[in-house]
């Protein structure tokens, strides 16, 4: 099964053009979308997780169309968006079993597997009868994790999962993604680049609702290698920097500005020669775009 | 920094479209009370007189609080809203300075929002003379003062007071909710001291209590004449000040606490107020990795759906009920019901018994009101539920078909409407128990709560599922959805569009009786039923299409859904809705319109100009008086019909030829007709002119009728019923209760008492004014003529009446003969000796009652009461009240004319007993289950059973003219009469509890009058004079020259006029010289002053002390003001009274009780003195401590503040 997006476009009614003719073909497996905030990556995903309308273009899952066979999505779906709330009044065990209701599974004792097994790999089974209401940011977010997991869920979309959580919870929600990832097409989106590299074989960056790469990590890494360059400078000289030639990235190091720039050759003897990642490669593509729109 | 945040908040109000939205609203409210002259002014005020100004502004501040609480709820809720709580208040800001700056910023807005109902009126009244709906002389000028001086008395104070406790509880408590929770608080216990004006005892109190002082304002103003209204704004003194101290203050000490009690760090607290209890769950390092999320089965079928339909909708349910805003007002809720019932109707301030149908129908009162809120709201909630925690986006894309999720919804609100039918039931029944009554009829409970009143609900509840659907805001759709509704209630009250069809959930009303249980309205409400949940499946269909589940609010999006959503079983249904709502609005239609006759009252208006216009021509003609008729009549209960023969003997009592008879049918209405048969002297008689909207037809008589010429005539006529109206009971001929009277028949000639009447509408329609609807007192006409019936002068009577097997059929006369035929009733009577012409037939299953009066000279009357079976509880009363008034009545004035006086029962449909010679039919709420175990509640049963029987003389021995100020003889004779029987009977205590809601009604009456009020001798039509100012003043006149002087007249009087033959028939002058004969020269002025005068006096005690002498004697200072003062019609002053009066001084001592358990005033003093008008003072002694002392103490004088007449008395220091 594969997910195939062509030319989505979705203008929202404060003129704003969150998607502009987007297209990915998204294969099983864990897929990263990566792109700087209000790139348009939450428009794609409610559009993916059918609570949007686009405004052309087409989206289908294997033989499903997303956009207008909803119901049949929702069947295999999971979802953890970006922002969630909680009723406050209810346990978690008690709200996943409703919600495990709700997908389908009518089954009592294959419920009540589940829903312990994903306490369980969500770590609340300590807390699952306390009240959502009581619940701290790390644990609200990770009950929303289980939630996504309910009932098999062919296509699961998870909005910044990892905000929020600990290294060590992170590391754990990682394991489990790739756990699923095998079979199931799995789309998350973040901004951390460590993240998509780490766990993804596919992605795509997206900048201002464009679809600006796409492809497996490594392949996009490689197009950049040799290409970075870069130099410890004082934080005043930037602006020459930037203007002489295409920095990409900043970032400071022991005090000093370290600047990354992309180039074909060395641009000036004093560079050094950077060993290109795929942050690089981000950096790459959305610095040009971005500065075209705030310049 | 409060400079900051104040001007920072209103610019960020200016921002927003609600803040436009509230104030547009109000400008809209403005524009429609002020162009269409839907305000309060009586057609003698001015439209925009200051009081009508006044009263406006003071009843939409009521409705305000919904403003208040949106506007001064959120000010502070909005940091928690948004989540800037965390960083706002680590600015460097005070506490203070945040409250103050928002407080103040909030209420500038709203006070300034709240000019929106000024800038609407404003416009308005200056459109107004140009837009048609009123005319324009009922203008005045603009007077910026009338608008200036009750905004800052009472409609800004109401704001103001309302905002500090919004703006208190959300932000002492962080709870938005409780902003609309404190809103409903706040309109309930406005409400509950409305209630307690009911008593009239407690006015100071609710002048005091009333949060929005719209009771203190009534309480000032409701005395006030249209000359008044038209002048005077508010005055700002006395209890409207303290009022608006108490709740400005309690306002303002509201704020004081919050600004004091405000803690940032306190409202950060998650667990605000709560202690949290410190108790960690342990962290325990579970081998998550290693588990497997075991692998399941789903199945989605249409099987689960419905059961996740079920189970979504209790759940919701349960969301619901643990609602704590639920709770609250359904809390208040049936706090209502039950308080509703266990006060409610009462008459003349006496209690009923707690039967089925009231303990019914106090869901229509103020719950209705409450649940309509809680629906609205409830609604909003549960289609706002997911988005209000912003779990909307998980929920929105889980495998649950929209239908399901809608539909679940939906049933929860279902569900929560049928619990609320049910509370009535419960709260019904508990106060039956309470009471001791145990007569509970389950039945009429299930059918009234669950087949009428529950669909009811669920209209409701489409509606407000349609908004909040449509309209994605909650605050928003809330107050739309109660826009809709005020808007609807609008539309009825004040604009008179009364279509049922027209007005979304409305339908014909429908009265629950006893007699005849349901009655035939069942069809009808069907009907209105379907039609309206029909069009809400419509609604809630069309919501449906619009609903909103993801995330997309843009409305390209939402009409794209809309558009994909527009098919398959969702248009079916829609389609269907539709269908079935047109179709049964058009059925609905064929049976209010073309099978009843249906008009709005413009309609009925424009009808009776039309009909004075083309026929008063034949107003007064001369046509043949009735002398004797023999009824035939057959009556079908359960088909709601009658055929009625007559046979009429008819003589021209004329000095004038009579050729052509005119039968005046009436227009159209409900109460269908078909005349069978018309026969004079045996022959057909030709039809000259029909005028057929009016019901109007000239008859050719066969023969040219000579003065004293006499013919014969039979009429046979049916009426019957067809299909339903729009509204009214059609209660002449029902399945248990027939109630008709002799206006089945046409009555001969044109009736101006089918014109129209009001000075307004004559003027828009080129009529002259009409003050008077009789002639003079010395008319030829009028004084040939009889009042009552002009058609006849006295009959005699005969007549058969046919009826079901278990029923009773009753006619004037003594019964003859009773037999049975064909399954049917029959029964035959015959009156003994003259009746005036006017007499009715009643049926029903009744139980009857005999009893025997004997006279002083040995004569018998059969007293006959028909009761319905059950309500026996108050036969002893109707009993006594017959017995002592024919006592009094034979005694004082003549003997009684006939051999039996029958009180017959009818149905609720009305309410008002009415004297039919020798029959008494009482409405059946009226009396016959009322609660009359507290000695201290009026007897009225009693009292009014007198006054009918009363009415067997003053109106059916002497019947008076059809001159004006005649009615009198009738009406306030009676009132007369009644207290005398009941002064006898119960004391002139009981006496002034009565005279004062007399005097109440009298000062009521004519503040509301819309032509002019006139004098006892020429009043033609006021209900006020006939009644209340009558028997004031007739009561007053036997108190000052005494009652057997006075009677002495009156018997003269009788015997002079009683049965007279020929004309001219009694007049007010007639009556009015036996008063004069009877009273010395000395207390002529009396007589003047309130027989043709209107004359109020205003008597005060200023002040009251004693000193003591010795043990038994006491020296009673007393310093009293007296003033009387003559008004013309309109309410203005004319003069000033200057002579001296004879008014009662009194010392009392303290209350006691009497052997009935009444409360009696115990005179130390009491005396009638000449008392010169302004201030007088009087000493005199008593033996014993005086303990209250006053001027006129009984309130025998009409005075406009019957309350400060007593005083207690103070020791002298």
């Amino acid at each position: 099964m594969e997910l195939q997006i062509s030319n989505l476009n979705k203008t929202y009614s404060n003129g704003v053009q969150a998607l502009k003719d987007v297209s990915l073909t998204i294969p099983q497996g864990m897929f990263g979308l990566l792109g700087p905030n209000g790139a348009g990556k939450s428009s794609l995903m409610r559009t993916l997780a059918t609570l949007q309308e686009a405004d052309s273009g087409s989206i289908t899952l294997g033989d499903i169309d997303i956009l207008k066979n909803k119901s049949k999505v929702r069947e295999i779906l999971g979802y953890l968006p970006q922002e969630f709330g909680v009723y406050p009044k209810i346990t978690s065990y008690d709200m996943l079993n409703h919600i495990a209701k709700l997908k389908g599974i009518s089954n009592k004792g294959e419920r009540k597997d589940l829903v312990e097994s994903l306490l369980n790999k969500t770590n609340l089974w300590h807390v699952r009868n306390k009240s959502l209401g009581t619940y701290s940011g790390g644990m609200k977010q990770r009950f929303g994790i289980a939630q996504a997991l309910i009932g098999d869920p062919r296509l699961i979309i998870v909005d910044e999962p990892t905000a929020g959580l600990d290294p060590a919870e992170r590391v754990r929600f990682h394991n489990l993604l790739s756990e699923i990832g095998e079979n199931t097409i799995v789309i998350l989106s973040t901004h951390i680049v460590e993240d998509i590299s780490n766990l993804c074989q596919n992605m795509a960056i997206i900048c201002l609702g464009e679809v600006v790469a796409q492809g497996n990590p490594n392949d996009l890494t490689k197009n950049v290698v040799g290409k970075i360059w870069t130099k410890a400078i004082e934080k005043s000289e930037l602006d020459t920097y930037q203007n002489e030639m295409q920095v990409i990235s900043t970032h400071l190091k022991a005090g000093q500005t370290i600047i990354h720039v992309l180039s074909d050759e060395k641009p000036h003897s004093s560079f050094k020669k950077g060993a290109a990642n795929l942050e690089d490669v981000y950096f790459a593509e959305i610095t040009t775009r971005m500065e075209t729109v705030s310049a | 920094m409060f400079k900051e945040i104040f001007l920072f908040e209103i610019k960020y109000r200016f921002k927003r479209p609600a803040t436009w939205a509230y104030f547009g609203i109000l400008l809209v409210f403005g524009l429609f009370f002020s162009i269409g002259g839907n305000g309060p002014a009586s057609e003698k005020v001015f439209v925009n007189s200051p009081t009508a100004i006044a009263t406006m502004l003071s009843v939409i501040s009521i409705f305000g609080i919904m403003l208040s609480s949106a506007i001064m709820g959120v000010p502070v809720y909005r940091d928690i809203e948004h989540k800037t709580e965390n960083y706002y208040f680590s600015y460097p800001i005070t506490e203070k300075g945040y409250l103050m700056g928002r407080f103040f910023g909030s209420m500038f807005v709203l006070l300034l929002v709240s000019l929106g109902l000024h800038a609407g009126l404003i416009i308005g009244f200056q459109i107004g003379p140009y837009a048609g709906f009123v005319e324009p002389e009922r203008f005045t000028d603009f007077n910026l003062w009338w608008y200036l001086q009750p905004t800052l008395a009472l409609y800004w104070t109401n704001f103001f007071f309302a905002g500090c406790i919004f703006f208190t509880l959300v932000s002492m408590t962080k709870k938005v909710m409780l902003a609309y929770a404190g809103g409903a608080i706040l309109f309930i216990t406005y409400l509950v001291t409305n209630t307690l004006t009911q008593d009239i005892e407690a006015k100071d109190l609710v002048s005091l209590l009333d949060p929005f002082g719209l009771g203190t304002f009534n309480n000032v103003t409701r005395y006030w004449t249209p000359e008044e209204q038209n002048t005077l704004t508010v005055p700002f003194d006395g209890m409207i000040i303290w009022n608006r101290l108490l709740w400005v203050g309690l306002g303002v000490i509201l704020f004081l606490y919050t600004l004091f009690r405000f803690d940032f760090q306190r409202f950060l607290n998650k667990n605000f107020g709560k202690i949290k209890k410190k108790k960690e769950a342990k962290q325990s390092h579970s081998n998550a990795a290693l588990i497997k999320i075991p692998s399941v089965t789903k199945h989605f079928s249409s099987a689960l759906n419905i059961k996740l339909l079920f189970s979504l909708a209790f759940l919701e349910f349960k969301n619901i009920i643990r609602d704590n805003f639920f709770k609250a007002i359904l809390a208040a809720g049936v706090a209502f019901l039950f308080f509703d019932a266990w006060f409610g109707f009462p008459n003349y301030g006496t209690p009923s018994l707690p039967l089925t149908y009231y303990m019914l129908e106090v869901k229509d009162f103020t719950y209705v009101i409450l649940i309509f809120i809680l629906i609205v709201f409830m609604t909003g909630e549960v289609l706002h539920r997911e988005r209000g925690v912003r779990y909307d986006q998980i929920f929105g894309s889980m495998p649950l078909p929209n239908r399901i999720v809608y539909g679940s919804k939906f049933l929860a609100l279902a569900l929560v409407a049928f619990v609320l039918v049910n509370l009535v039931l419960v709260s019904g029944v508990f106060n039956q128990i309470i009471k001791g009554y145990y007569n509970f009829e389950f039945g009429k409970y299930f059918t009234d709560l669950y087949l009428i009143e529950y669909p009811r609900y669920i209209i409701f509840i489409m509606m407000a599922f349609f908004v909040h659907s449509i309209v994605s805001k909650k605050f928003m759709g809330h107050v739309i959805a109660i826009a809709i509704w005020i808007f609807l209630f609008g539309l009825n009250n004040f604009a008179e569009i009364n279509n049922n069809l027209y007005l979304y959930g409305y339908s014909a009303g429908y009265t629950l009786s006893d007699m005849n249980g349901f009655g035939h309205f069942g069809k009808s409400l069907f009907w209105f039923r379907f039609y309206w949940l029909t069009c809400g499946a419509f609604l809630t269909f069309i919501g449906y299409l619009f609903w909103k589940r993801g995330t997309d609010s843009g409305r390209k999006a939402r009409f794209q859904i809309a558009k994909r959503r527009f098919r398959g079983a969702t248009l079916v249904s829609i389609i269907t809705a539709l269908i079935l709502w047109i179709g049964s609005g058009f059925y609905i239609n064929y049976n209010t319109k073309t099978l009843n006759y249906y008009a709005n009252s413009d309609a009925g208006t424009m009808n009776a100009v039309e009909y004075e216009k083309t026929l008063s021509k034949y107003a007064k003609i001369h046509q043949p008086k009735i002398i004797d008729v023999k009824v035939n009549a057959d009556l079908l209960p359960k088909e709601r019909s009658a055929t009625i023969t007559t046979n009429f003997i008819m003589v021209n009592k004329s000095d004038q030829p009579i050729d052509s008879l005119h039968l005046n049918w009436g227009g159209k209405s409900s109460f269908k007709k078909k005349m069978d048969k018309f026969l004079i002297d045996n022959q057909k008689p030709v039809l000259e002119k029909e005028f057929e909207k009016f019901g109007y037809q000239i008859y050719k008589l066969p023969k040219t009728m000579q003065p004293n010429d006499t013919v014969s005539m039979v009429l046979t006529v049916s009426r019957y019923f067809e299909g339903f109206p729009n509204e009214g009971s059609g209660s002449q001929i029902v399945y248990n209760g027939t109630f008709l009277n002799n206006g089945y028949f046409p009555s001969f000639g044109y009736d101006s008492a089918g014109e129209v009447s009001s000075d307004q509408d004559r003027k828009k329609h080129n009529l002259p004014i009409k003050d008077y609807s009789l002639p003079e007192q010395n008319d030829e006409w009028g004084t040939s003529n009889l009042l009552f019936n002009n058609d006849a002068d006295y009959i005699t009577f005969e007549g058969t009446v046919s009826t079901d097997l278990d029923q009773i059929a009753i006619m004037p006369g003594i019964l003859q003969k009773e037999w049975e035929e064909n399954g049917r009733k029959y029964y035959h009577y015959k009156m003994t000796g003259e009746l005036d012409f006017f007499y009715n037939i009643s049926s029903a299953r009744y139980d009857v009652l005999r009893e025997v009066w004997t006279g002083e000279n040995g004569e018998k009357v059969n007293i006959e009461i028909f009761h319905h079976p059950t309500h026996k509880y108050n036969l002893d009363k109707f009993v006594k009240g017959v017995k002592h008034s024919l006592d009094y009545f034979s005694k004082n004035y003549s003997p009684y004319q006939y051999k039996q006086m029958r009180i017959i029962e009818f149905p609720r449909y009305s309410t008002f007993a009415q004297s039919f010679p020798n029959t008494v039919p009482y409405a059946e709420s009226f009396g016959w289950v009322g609660d009359f175990s507290d000695p201290e509640d009026l007897d009225y049963v009693y009292m009014v059973t007198s006054h009918e029987v009363a009415h067997q003389w003053w109106g059916h021995q002497i019947t008076p003219s059809a001159t004006r100020g005649s009615n009198q003889i009738s009406e306030s004779m009676a009132e007369y009469s009644s207290l005398m029987v009941m002064k006898k009977e119960y004391g002139i205590d009981a006496m002034q509890d009565f005279l004062k809601r007399e005097l109440d009604s009298y000062l009521r009456g004519r503040a509301n009058e819309g032509k002019f009020e006139k004098t006892l001798l020429d009043n033609d039509s006021q209900q006020y004079v006939w009644y209340r100012k009558g028997g004031l003043i007739l009561y007053g006149l036997q108190d000052l020259i005494g009652e057997d002087t006075l009677n002495s007249g009156f018997k003269k009087f009788m015997e002079d006029a009683k049965f007279r033959q020929k004309a001219p028939f009694a007049t007010s002058t007639e009556w009015y010289s036996y008063m004069k004969s009877v009273t010395p020269d000395s207390l002529q002025y009396y007589l003047e002053d309130s027989f043709e005068k209107i004359t109020i006096y205003n008597n005060k005690v200023k002040n009251a002390t004693y000193k003591k002498i010795s043990d038994t004697e006491y020296e009673v200072t007393l310093e009293v003001e007296s003033a009387k003062n003559y008004f013309g019609g309109n309410g203005k002053l004319l003069e000033t009274g200057e002579k001296p009066n004879v008014i009662e001084i009194a010392v009392f001592d303290r209350d006691t009780k009497n052997e009935m358990g009444m409360t009696t005033k115990v005179p130390l003093f009491l005396e009638k003195r000449w008392i010169k008008p302004g201030i007088s003072t009087f000493t005199f002694t008593t033996d014993k401590i005086p303990v209250k002392a006053g001027i006129d103490p009984y309130n025998k004088l009409i005075d406009r503040i019957p309350d400060d007449n007593l005083k207690i008395v103070e020791l002298e220091e």
